[in-house]
């Protein structure tokens, strides 16, 4: 009568350790999506060149020549780039709607209009290559490089360099309401869930040319026009600095 | 005949529609405002006009020697507060989730534009504080601690780090870009409309729970500070009341995108925060804190 307790006790104990043990691992890797993704990414289909000719035969990009990397980024991020990839860019002309309905799209806000685009990005060899994909093979890539190991070799930048780019990078510029990038992207730039990708490990000038597409409207597919909003008031040498400090921070993800 | 049939048609459909019920998410974001749905090229202008406001000193300009010490030590309690006051500290905020930017940018409440105020007198607490109480009410509030004795270390070095901030401002003048921006009430905020903001402006980086999101790697905090629940601020915090809460987000979210929204929907988000759990009141009782309203409702 009086062991009872003590056993229901453990047993609670016991169980409910089990229980958060399973709720806190990690969501298992879709292995078939992965390797069916390993095998569009490295050896290509069709039309479709191989990812890894451009963006390394490990996902790391291309430093000499502005190729971003694949390794490591969040799968959602990965398919919603492929999916704004293939979008068509927004017929030019104004379409009067009273009634928004496609809350997917990113509202955009001047003054008292508020204006929904879906976001699109241009680049010539990335389009073709992301209209030619199913939603499935999108999957299958997000899974296959959001699982690829990555090592930063973080890049030697001169002290001053470095300096206002830390102080971008960490306290952004407040005397014009800018936030720091660090306050988004992460500490050090390593990115942070689905929305904020990381600056760290990145080509810099791929970067640079992403705020230059963006101040030139030429990318615009950011959730809530933030990055559109930060990017329309940093300088060229803002750009520099930011970018010649991320790539000098070191990185490690999915490191075994 | 015909007639009669595609009149009774049009009749039969447009009861069906009257019948449905929009979702008001399907309808606008904003119901109180109507915005037009223009795809231009437009772009949004900076608001901030250089100038406008004080510049404190650069990080790199901290003095070599013992003050600039203190100040540093400042510097790293106010930006991790997690890890360098935690035992002051009872919630998972850090200094820098309110005064934005290192305590640097205006209408964030920067610190450069509070510390030549003190002492000053505050409604709240019914007498002239001093800035080292002002911070006692932070710790006691915002953080949901304890506060620090005056003369603790902590309280030395923030106060040291906020001394070093406001270098050459001047002393009993309240300067441009103090505290948050003012607003302006028309009409009465409504929750509904303030949960239909927070999904579509707020959720993407507070959360959906609006329980905000830890860092991913094992630093203490949050990435994206929790707006409610028992990692948030408590019922007595200033940015408990709708109107103190409206003023921060009117100027400074979404992050780096201040001033896009209007007074009122600023009110309307302030508002559905306000109705959401937090820790208790420790000023009040339990009994009162279980059934009396939180203090900071609108007026």
């Amino acid at each position: 009568m009086k062991k009872l307790p003590k056993i229901l006790l453990i047993i609670t104990l016991i169980g409910g350790s089990l229980v958060y043990w399973i709720q806190n691992q990690p969501p298992p890797i879709d292995e078939a999506a992965r390797q069916a993704g390993e095998q569009l990414a490295t050896k290509g289909r069709d039309n479709i060149p191989a990812c890894t000719t451009c963006h390394g035969s490990k996902g790391e990009g291309n430093f000499a020549a502005n190729f971003p990397r694949l390794a490591g980024l969040h799968p959602d991020y990965i398919i919603k780039q492929l999916q704004d990839y293939a979008r068509d860019p927004l017929q030019t002309g104004v379409k009067l709607e009273p009634i928004a309905r496609d809350y997917s799209k990113t509202p955009r806000i001047y003054s008292d209009l508020t204006v929904y685009t879906p976001g699109t990005r241009k680049d010539p060899i990335m389009n073709n290559i992301a209209k030619a994909l199913t939603p499935t093979d999108r999957k299958n890539l997000a899974t296959y490089f959001s699982t690829l190991p990555f090592q930063a070799t973080p890049q030697p930048v001169d002290f001053q360099t470095l300096e206002r780019g830390a102080d971008l990078a960490l306290r952004g510029k407040p005397e014009y309401g800018l936030p720091s990038c660090d306050s988004c992207h992460g500490p050090d730039g390593k990115g942070f869930g689905p929305y904020f990708p990381p600056l760290a490990g990145q080509p810099p000038q791929y970067l640079i040319d992403q705020i230059n597409k963006w101040q030139t409207g030429k990318r615009d597919n950011d959730s809530l026009a933030l990055m559109q909003n930060i990017a329309n008031q940093l300088t060229d040498g803002d750009k520099m600095n930011a970018a010649a400090y991320f790539s000098n921070r070191s990185l490690i993800v999915n490191w075994k | 005949m015909k007639l009669q049939l595609i009149l009774l048609w049009l009749i039969l459909i447009s009861s069906i529609g009257l019948a449905q019920e929009l979702d008001p998410l399907e309808v606008r974001p904003s119901l109180a405002t109507p915005r037009l749905s223009i795809p231009t090229n437009l772009t949004t202008v900076p608001v901030v006009n250089p100038g406008e406001y004080f510049v404190p000193p650069y990080v790199e300009d901290i003095p070599d020697d013992n003050f600039g010490e203190l100040v540093k030590i400042g510097r790293n309690i106010f930006v991790n507060t997690q890890k360098y006051g935690k035992r002051y500290v009872g919630n998972g905020l850090n200094c820098t989730n309110c005064h934005l930017s290192e305590g640097r940018k205006a209408n964030a409440a920067p610190l450069w534009a509070a510390y030549g105020l003190y002492p000053m007198y505050r409604h709240k607490n019914k007498e002239v504080v001093t800035f080292e109480e002002r911070i006692q009410d932070c710790f006691k509030y915002s953080l949901d601690g304890i506060a620090p004795m005056v003369d603790s270390p902590e309280m030395e070095a923030l106060v040291a780090y906020a001394h070093w901030l406001s270098k050459g401002v001047p002393v009993g003048i309240a300067l441009p870009g103090r505290g948050f921006t003012p607003i302006k009430k028309t009409r009465t905020p409504s929750t509904e409309n303030g949960e239909i903001l927070y999904k579509t402006q707020c959720a993407i980086c507070h959360g959906k729970d609006g329980l905000g999101y830890k860092y991913e790697d094992d630093r203490p905090g949050y990435m994206f500070p929790p707006l409610w629940g028992p990692d948030s601020f408590n019922r007595a915090a200033g940015m408990n009341k709708v109107k103190t809460a409206a003023q921060f987000i009117k100027a400074n979210m979404p992050l780096g995108k201040g001033f896009t929204l209007t007074d009122d929907e600023a009110l309307d988000i302030g508002l559905y925060m306000w109705i959401q759990s937090r820790p208790y009141d420790p000023r009040r009782s339990i009994i009162t804190n279980i059934f009396m309203p939180p203090p900071g409702g609108c007026e």
